[in-house]
């Protein structure tokens, strides 16, 4: 059907949840001569699980996600978006077709290395994301599926909006550690056209993480965020800056949220010892039985700029 | 008397605002109307060489176009001077002029219509910066000249300074009232070659004087009828899209529904003018208030609107409300290719409450003594001789309402636990151990009703008679308008206290009746109030007058029915007379009718050295602002608001409550987060996705106390409400940062970037210790 309406020339919206495509013809920046909606198309709006990896239908909304104990960044993400009625309708598929620069999810998939499934009159394929971002979706073709690793160790995704109320981020952040495989990856949004990675904070972190424990020491946390800070500053092009915003604030709480956020994953461990020897789990975060919600790397560092003491 | 005054009567259209049913001026719909809409200028300035609107006039389904060409009348309007056109036709002065308007058959064809419209504009070098359009060299924005207004207050005698000073420079960004119904009428062309509207305005009367001006027709023959009004807060005090529409509808001879969106909204009406102040302050070492300079520059923007009357409120409250020997305090509103600015609740006086609170704050520091001290030392009392001369009359319990405040208890501390509840709530992921907490006060007083001489009545007219089965029944008419404010139910309360019968119905406001003024400056409770009560005791004068004839009762009596006659609970009671008639039965003999005009005390203007009685009375607030700051991230949550305010004599409880805390909430918005920003002269943030406003999750709860000593010359002893509590609310989150971070803050809305340390350097170690700023601009005791 799709295929059809392009050939025909005709301008084609798909339709998911509508949260971004209403407004926008709404306002006119869209023109649609036809709108093709996807709410009922079943297929898309399952999840599921194998041995390795996650398969999230681009039907399945953020209210979906939101309570999904296999992955608990994705269920983060997904509960940090819009209010309560965007979470209802607002789609994985809508997120992936407008590509906010800023968008939770994006910054959550690019930190996950998801891969993209897209189908066309030509047949389906997989596809990384950072290739699908490249290229785009086909004007024939949908997307139908996202799929990622199954979680191998914490996982946390923090951003900044412009009030306590939701809002969409200034600034996001999202690490993923993988203790199986030792990896940490680091994804920041709202910066650049696209969310992020931070390689070399990345690889700096690999190096300082103890595995065996799965933590590390409050300066290598300190230190992440201040390479994030310096991977930052380097992007290019920048997003022009919002009303009230400014870029160098922007990188700046880049930094501090990304050490935060490994701090959160990676239970940090002080030179002299002053954890407390209980602290309370914060579940929701992170993968179950790995984050604290206090540690002591939250404080100074790329955090510390400008803090008090 | 059951919903009397002093009651929390429920307002009527609160059901039907909560569940959607409610009519506001943008639903309005009739069979065969058109739709207008507007072409706006997109340079801050510049020449218009040649507008075409042939092409448009073309379009099928296009009505009617119209341009500066088109206006029958005066060219041009304006609530003090009438400097603005309805259509810009040589020059356009804002980014956002109104260029041309047309009407179609659907809004989609209008606006194509708007697109198919040439104009060919030559962009001049537009003036932008407040601070440098009064340069000799700079060009003139208009032909009258870039000042709209310049005022000098000269206090005290032989100028003295304290020892101990503090001084600095000030910003407050341009606020805007961002209500959430935006502009919208429904123009009706009259067979009798008038018009009828039906609009969402703040002052019917003053929009039919400027509407049928430019119409070039008398006023009888433009009718208005208030439409639904969704929030004003000043916004609707100018004419936006009402001459637009009745010139539209005249030329297409059909109905036309004319309505903003959020952006045009945004870019449409004035909002608060942005203000750049510098002041110093001076006391003894034991902390007595000796000086106050203050040199404020306010940005008028394009057109003068109401800044004449902004800046006579900023510059006569700049010192606030305390008790100064000398004070020179010089202001001046300005022309510029901004977008116009004017009233917006607090009108002047919020941006001089940041000023002067911030330097009370620096005084108190540098003389080592607490800011709540400090205030309760200098706060003025009734008797106080003012900057501007003015005798401070009334009731103003300054002192008590800071003692008040600074005893209400105190939040706990923040917590681990719940993120919602740390700044920048769930998302944000704060760390409670990184989050200091900060508490602020802010004391402030406003004027009430109009300055400097204006003698603003308030006409109501009130007809008591029997309805259908026979009840008696008062009807109350008046032309006020309510934006949100709460004459629907003082209105009623009114009525049924003084005759003491509770059916009360509101007519529809109009025009057909007296102007009631505009619905701002506090004013509508005190004026159009005692236009009712004035109406109401004149109706209950002539019914009992003529039951006391009927009853034949002595000449004295029906000359003074009052002083022997009653109406209690449905009946007329002289008790000396052993007269008892019931409500319906005397009206049996035919209704009852009569108008009221209010006036307040007259006022004087101010003479060159600022001189006079300008304002007609005062009521003042004190607010505690609790905040919790993040001090990585420079994320702000505000934990809690504490506020005694000055109200006179309540009337409506439960609207109190609602004026207070929506002053409140408006007052946290400018603090933290409400900025229309500009970049040379264009507005880049006209929507609500970059024009953030408080929600129910950024607001705490109000923790409130009234004063309530009345009010002498007014009807009840009331005080206006609902404008002193923005006032101070801002100063109040201010202080409370700045407590918190330790640092001054010269900029509101206070932004994430200002309290963290971005320099290079910033990365190694903490920086501010809970100290005070740089030397420059700080504390500077000698
Ligand atoms: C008030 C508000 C708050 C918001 N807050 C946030 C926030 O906090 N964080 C955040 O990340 N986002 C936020 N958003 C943005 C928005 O909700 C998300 O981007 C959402 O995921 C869009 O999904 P949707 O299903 O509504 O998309 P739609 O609006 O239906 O579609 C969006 C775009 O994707 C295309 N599209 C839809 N489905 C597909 C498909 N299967 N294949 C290819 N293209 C497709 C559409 O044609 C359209 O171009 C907010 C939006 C609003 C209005």
């Amino acid at each position: 059907m799709l295929a059809a309406a392009h050939e025909s020339g005709a301008a084609v919206a798909l339709l998911s949840g509508g949260t971004d495509l209403v407004p926008a013809l709404r306002s006119g920046e869209r023109v649609a001569d036809a709108v093709v909606a996807l709410r009922r198309v079943l297929e898309l709006r399952v999840r599921g699980a194998g041995a390795d990896s996650l398969t999230i239908g681009a039907g399945v909304t953020y209210a979906d996600l939101v309570g999904w104990s296999l992955s608990p960044g994705l269920a983060r993400a997904a509960r940090v978006v819009g209010s309560v009625q965007i979470r209802n309708t607002g789609t994985v598929g809508g997120a992936l077709g407008s590509v906010r620069p800023a968008g939770d999810l994006l910054t959550y998939l690019t930190a996950a290395d998801a891969e993209v499934l897209t189908a066309s009159p030509r047949g389906t394929r997989w596809r990384p994301l950072g290739q699908f971002l490249a290229e785009g979706v086909e004007a024939d073709g949908l997307v139908t599926a996202v799929r990622l690793a199954r979680p191998g160790g914490p996982q946390v995704h923090v951003k900044i909006g412009g009030r306590q109320a939701a809002y969409p981020a200034i600034v996001s952040c999202a690490v993923v550690v993988d203790r199986v495989r030792h990896r940490v990856a680091c994804a920041i949004g709202g910066v650049g056209r696209l969310p992020a990675r931070m390689g070399g904070a990345e690889s700096f972190a690999v190096d300082e993480v103890d595995w065996t424990t799965g933590t590390i020491p409050v300066q290598a946390a300190r230190r992440f965020g201040d390479l994030v800070v310096e991977a930052v500053a380097g992007i290019s092009p920048v997003l022009p800056v919002g009303p009230g915003e400014s870029a160098d604030y922007r990188c700046h709480a880049a930094g501090v949220l990304a050490s935060r956020a490994l701090a959160r994953c990676l239970h940090p461990q002080a030179t002299r010892a002053t954890q407390p020897a209980t602290t309370t789990e914060l579940a929701t975060d992170a993968q179950p039985g790995t984050a604290r919600p206090s540690d002591p790397t939250a404080g100074p560092g790329a955090a510390g700029r400008g803090g008090g003491s | 008397m059951r919903h009397g005054i002093g009651q929390s009567v429920r307002r009527p259209d609160g059901p039907a605002k909560v569940n959607g049913a409610f009519r506001y001026a943008g639903d309005l719909r009739v069979p065969g109307m058109l739709h207008g809409r507007t072409l706006r200028s997109p340079h801050p300035r510049a020449r218009i060489v040649r507008i075409d609107t042939a092409a448009a006039r073309r379009l099928p389904g296009v009505a009617a176009v119209v341009t500066a060409a088109d206006v029958p009348g005066v060219a041009t309007y304006g609530l003090i001077v009438a400097d603005q056109p309805v259509f810009a036709a040589a020059e356009a002065r804002y980014a956002g002029e109104p260029v041309a308007a047309v009407a179609a058959i659907d809004a989609a064809t209008a606006r194509r219509a708007l697109a198919a419209i040439e104009v060919d504009y030559e962009p001049l070098p537009a003036g932008t910066d407040p601070t440098r359009v009064l340069d000799p060299d700079a060009p003139a924005l208009h032909p009258t000249g870039n000042l709209y207004r310049e005022i000098d207050i000269r206090h005290g005698g032989i100028w003295a300074d304290g020892p101990v000073a503090v001084e600095d420079t000030y910003r407050v960004g341009m606020q805007d009232q961002a209500f959430l119904a935006p502009e919208a009428a429904l123009v009706i062309p009259a067979a009798d070659g008038g018009v009828d509207l039906m609009v969402a305005t703040q002052w019917l009367h003053s929009d039919r004087e400027q509407v049928a001006a430019c119409l070039g027709l008398p006023e009888e023959l433009v009718r208005l009828t208030l439409a639904g009004v969704g929030g004003a807060f000043g916004g609707r005090e100018d004419i936006t899209l009402q001459i637009h529409g009745a010139l539209l509808a005249r030329s297409a001879q059909a109905p036309i529904r004319i309505a903003y969106d959020r952006v045009e909204s945004f870019l449409g009406h004035p909002p608060r003018p942005p203000a750049r102040m510098w002041f110093r302050h001076t006391a003894t070492r034991a902390g007595e208030l000796v000086s106050v300079r203050a040199r404020l520059v306010f940005d008028g923007g394009a057109y003068t609107s109401s800044s004449p009357a902004v800046l006579a409120n900023a510059v006569t409250h700049a010192a606030g409300p305390y008790r100064v020997a000398h004070a020179r305090l010089h202001g001046v509103a300005v022309r510029t290719n901004n977008p116009p600015c004017g009233a917006m609740r607090g009108f002047g006086v919020p941006q001089v409450t940041i000023g002067h609170e911030a330097q009370m704050d620096r005084l108190a520091d540098a003389l080592g003594l607490d800011p709540v001290e400090l205030r309760v030392r200098n706060a003025v009392r009734p008797g106080d001789v003012l900057p501007t001369g003015q005798v401070l009359a009334g009731p103003l319990p300054a002192r008590e309402l800071l003692h008040l405040v600074a005893a209400r208890p105190l939040p706990p501390p923040p917590a681990a636990g719940s993120e919602l509840s740390l700044p920048g709530g769930l998302p944000a992921g704060a760390d409670v151990r990184r989050v200091r907490r900060g508490i602020g006060y802010a004391l402030g007083y406003k004027n009430l009703l109009f300055s400097e001489g204006m003698d603003d009545s308030a006409m109501a007219r009130v007809r008591l008679d029997l309805d259908e089965d026979g009840s008696p029944r008062v009807r109350v008419h008046s032309a006020c308008a309510e934006v949100g404010q709460g004459f629907v139910t003082v209105a009623g309360q009114i009525a049924r206290t003084e005759l003491g019968v509770e059916q009360v119905v509101l007519a529809p406001a109009d025009t057909s009746v007296g102007s009631a003024g505009s619905t701002s400056a506090s004013r509508q409770t005190w004026m159009s109030g005692g236009a009712v009560r004035g109406a109401c005791v004149a109706v209950a004068d002539r019914l009992l007058a003529r039951v006391a004839r009927a009853a034949g009762l002595p000449a004295r009596v029906v000359e003074m029915p009052r002083h022997s006659l009653r109406i209690v609970a449905g009946e007329i009671v002289g008790a000396e007379a052993g007269l008892r008639i019931g409500l319906a039965d005397a009206l049996s003999h035919g209704p009852v009718e009569a108008e009221f005009t209010f006036h307040h005390r007259r006022t004087t203007a101010l003479d060159a050295a600022g001189q006079g009685d300008p304002h007609v009375a005062f009521a003042a607030a004190a607010h505690r602002a609790v905040v919790d700051v993040d001090l990585d991230l420079g994320l702000v949550r505000v934990v809690s608001m504490a506020l005694a305010q000055d109200c006179g004599t309540v009337l409506n409880p439960l609207a109190l409550r609602g004026q207070v805390e929506g002053g409140t909430a408006q007052g946290l918005g400018l603090a933290v987060m409400e900025e229309l920003v500009t970049d040379g002269g264009r507005v880049v943030n006209p929507t609500f996705h970059d024009y953030l406003l408080p929600t129910a999750a950024d607001v705490p709860e109000l923790d409130f106390v009234a004063v309530t000593e009345p009010q002498p010359d007014a009807p009840y002893g009331v005080k206006g409400v609902g404008e002193t509590p923005t006032c101070t609310a801002t100063p109040a989150i201010v202080a409370a940062i700045r407590a918190a971070v330790g640092r001054d803050l010269r900029s509101v809305p206070v932004r994430p970037r200002d309290l963290v340390d971005l320099s290079p350097s910033g990365a190694v170690g903490p920086a501010p210790s809970g100290a005070d700023g740089p030397a420059a601009g700080g504390a500077t005791p000698r």
